[in-house]
């Protein structure tokens, strides 16, 4: 068995370790005797979404992403008739903001792909921690770090977890992300799947199930190290004492 | 002077006295901050007293060396210099090297004053130092989790110049972000920059900023990439280039480890082992021109200057040669690895990655990384260390390349000096650099002994 991943625009959205959920996506494909073909997607390149299993729309700075703005415009449709027919998607930071209606930065409104019925607002203090999550989808909190000028306001969506510590979608809402169909969006960089196997399992389990039909499960890997590495911010931000410390230096 | 500006530096000299006899650390940035709470106009007073001219160094790799090369630069020519500490520049720590650097009478006997500046800290320090020039090494990602973006650095630096349009800039051209904001601030700049391929594959490092130029959009194209985004560079579509440096290292050759180049005539032979430290020896030497300083004893001073800065310290141990490197971002590291793997004898390599806020608490950078190179450096063993040993023992799970874990440094270090290939590498990032530098010379001095008993 063999997916294609298609990394959107690396060349321009390659904030906060993206590559690692690209390796992630291959390695755990490889790992189980499946194959991974990864298909870097450069701006201005011609995009077939009928050969890709799996997206990835990364993280850049808001000058970049105002750049690829201007491509996702020519590939809006095609993009939307993907994501409705099951496409999956792992959008993370700006991308996304992307998948929504608009972002309104300071200066300017970076037109999205409209995927999403959501907003997002720049406002001047940026939201940067450690994050852990609880997702419903997971039996293990969702761990990573956020750093966003954006709130992302996501109406009647169902988001992808709820905030155990951290700021999250809009700083106040206490929810994380968005979840649809078989796309998540999220904030979560670190990168997101290296700790989270499971997220990253869940994604290819449906780009299997799509592709080579619902009989297709995957067989568990040693994921100890992964487990630790998750554990171990899960763990910090659990403890109470730990977080009024880091409380505290935060603000003097 | 001000009678506000004397208590100011006599509070803070009691500051340090106290800190020093406490024993509660070093002391740098305290007394900048009690005496800037007493006068909050202390830097300005204090700059003017320098009697020559004043330079700052920002960027985000090579900052520290570079300032210590000017530092000794001028040092050779008799002069007598203010430098801040390793470390300590931001505003407080500033503030700290000028007034603990007077006298009882609170005078500044300074020719010179050599300033590194963190970016953050540079848009509130330049307005108050009004430095006559200012070098910027590199602008790449570093620490996104305190900067936000790299754009966000960018306008930092640049209106941090653009506050003091005198200043006069001294830019590395074949960073297409540095001369970008160099063009746009209007200050008046001079240029270095290396026209040769001296970086390796495995140091050029996948990780680019902003290969689009700022001014019209389009992807830029690339003649050679140095590493990150530098090389020579233009844009196809609005005509920006890579101008002809003002200054520029040739004939760059590397025999038995250590690197050789002629610089403005002279045939240097560097005690460099890396091609970034000819970087920041041209950087220097360009910006002691800009000073219009002396420049009779460079060459002396350069062909027997330690790069090392305590960021890279060799030690023996049980007779095992151990290298302790810093590797702070994915630029700095990739040059590291690139080092390791020019090592073709047999190494054991220890890592350690701390998240503290001086570290920086994301540790996603280690993604940006190409650690796939590791699997070929004839490494016995790879040990992870400090609080995200485990993310970084993931990033190499992730290329396959198996390592362990330690919560012991000391015993690890130890064990490997014993046990290992007596060739050992320790990577630590910043929060780590000081105490396991201490404890590496400590073992160094224990094993000493032991060896006389």
């Amino acid at each position: 068995m063999k997916l294609t991943i298609g990394h959107l625009y690396p060349d321009l959205l390659n904030l906060y370790g993206d590559r690692g959920n690209i390796q992630c996506f291959r390695k755990r494909l490889e790992w189980r005797g499946m194959e991974a073909e990864i298909l870097p997607i450069l701006s201005g390149d011609a995009i077939d979404f009928s050969k890709l299993d799996i997206i990835l729309l990364g993280g850049g700075s808001d000058r970049e992403q105002e750049l690829v703005c201007e491509y996702l415009k020519s590939i809006k449709q095609d993009f939307k008739d993907y994501v409705e027919q099951g496409g999956v998607v792992l959008a993370v930071c700006g991308g996304y903001q992307l998948l929504g209606k608009y972002y309104k930065t300071d200066k300017k409104v970076i037109e999205g792909l409209s995927i999403l019925d959501i907003t997002t607002e720049w406002e001047s203090e940026r939201l940067i921690r450690n994050i852990v999550l609880n997702s419903p989808l997971f039996d293990t909190p969702v761990v990573g770090f956020e750093n966003h000028g954006g709130r992302t306001y996501i109406g009647s969506h169902t988001p992808f977890g709820k905030v155990f510590y951290g700021l999250g979608n809009t700083g106040k809402s206490g929810y994380e992300g968005v979840v649809y169909k078989n796309v998540i969006g999220t904030y979560l960089h670190g990168p997101l799947l290296p700790k989270n196997p499971q997220v990253c399992d869940y994604l290819l389990e449906r780009a299997l199930k799509r592709k080579y039909g619902q009989d297709v499960t995957l067989e568990p890997l040693k994921d100890k190290l992964e487990h630790l590495a998750n554990g171990y911010i899960a763990g910090r931000y659990s403890d109470k004492k730990y977080i009024l410390k880091e409380t505290i230096k935060r603000y003097t | 002077m001000r009678l506000r500006s004397v208590l100011a530096i006599k509070c803070a000299k009691c500051t340090s006295y106290l800190i020093k006899k406490l024993n509660r650390g070093s002391g740098v940035t305290l007394p900048g901050y009690v005496a800037r709470l007493v006068d909050p106009h202390i830097l300005s007073a204090m700059a003017e007293m320098v009697k020559e001219k004043t330079i700052v160094t920002m960027g985000t790799n090579g900052k520290t060396t570079t300032n210590s090369i000017l530092y000794h630069a001028l040092k050779a020519e008799g002069k007598k210099v203010i430098i801040n500490r390793t470390g300590a520049n931001m505003l407080n720590g500033i503030i700290s090297a000028f007034v603990l650097a007077a006298d009882k009478n609170c005078r500044l006997n300074a020719d010179y004053a050599c300033i590194e500046v963190d970016e953050i800290a540079s848009v509130r320090v330049l307005p108050q130092l009004k430095p006559d020039c200012a070098l910027l090494t590199n602008i790449s990602r570093d620490q996104l989790d305190r900067f936000g973006e790299v754009d966000i650095t960018f306008n930092k630096l640049k209106a941090a110049v653009t506050s003091v349009p005198k200043t006069k800039l001294i830019i590395n051209c074949d960073d297409v972000l540095s001369y970008t904001l160099a063009s746009e601030s209007g200050n008046p700049f001079v240029t270095y920059g290396i026209s040769e391929q001296i970086f390796d594959d495995i140091s050029r490092s996948e990780i680019r900023e902003s290969i689009f130029c700022r001014s019209c959009g389009k992807k830029l194209e690339y003649d050679f990439f140095h590493y990150g985004q530098l090389g020579i560079y233009h844009c196809p579509s609005c005509g920006l280039e890579r101008p002809e440096p003002d200054f520029t290292a040739s004939e760059i050759t590397w025999n038995d480890g250590l690197y050789t180049f002629s610089m403005d005539g002279m045939l240097i032979q560097s005690t460099s082992r890396t091609p970034y430290n000819i970087y920041n020896t041209l950087s220097a030497y360009a910006a002691l021109n800009a000073l219009g300083a002396e420049r009779t004893h460079f060459q002396e001073m350069i062909e027997s200057f330690d790069y090392g800065n305590n960021r890279e310290s060799i030690f023996t141990i049980n007779g095992t040669r151990v290298q302790l490197h810093l590797a702070k971002n994915p630029i700095g590291f990739q040059q590291k690895i690139s080092l390791v793997l020019k090592d073709k004898k047999p190494k054991d390599i220890i890592i350690q990655i701390n998240d503290t806020y001086q570290d920086g608490e994301d540790i996603s950078w280690l993604w940006d990384v190409d650690f796939q190179y590791l699997a070929d450096a004839e490494a016995a063993s790879i040990i992870t260390a400090g609080t995200r040993r485990h993310d970084m023992g993931l990033r190499l799970k992730y290329e396959d390349i198996s390592c362990d874990s330690t919560t012991d440094l000391r015993t690890s270090v130890t064990r490997c000096t014993k046990d290992g290939t007596g060739n050992l590498y320790v990577i630590v990032n910043y929060s780590g650099l000081y105490s396991t530098n201490h404890m590496l010379a400590e073992l160094e001095k224990t094993q000493e002994g032991g060896d006389m008993a």
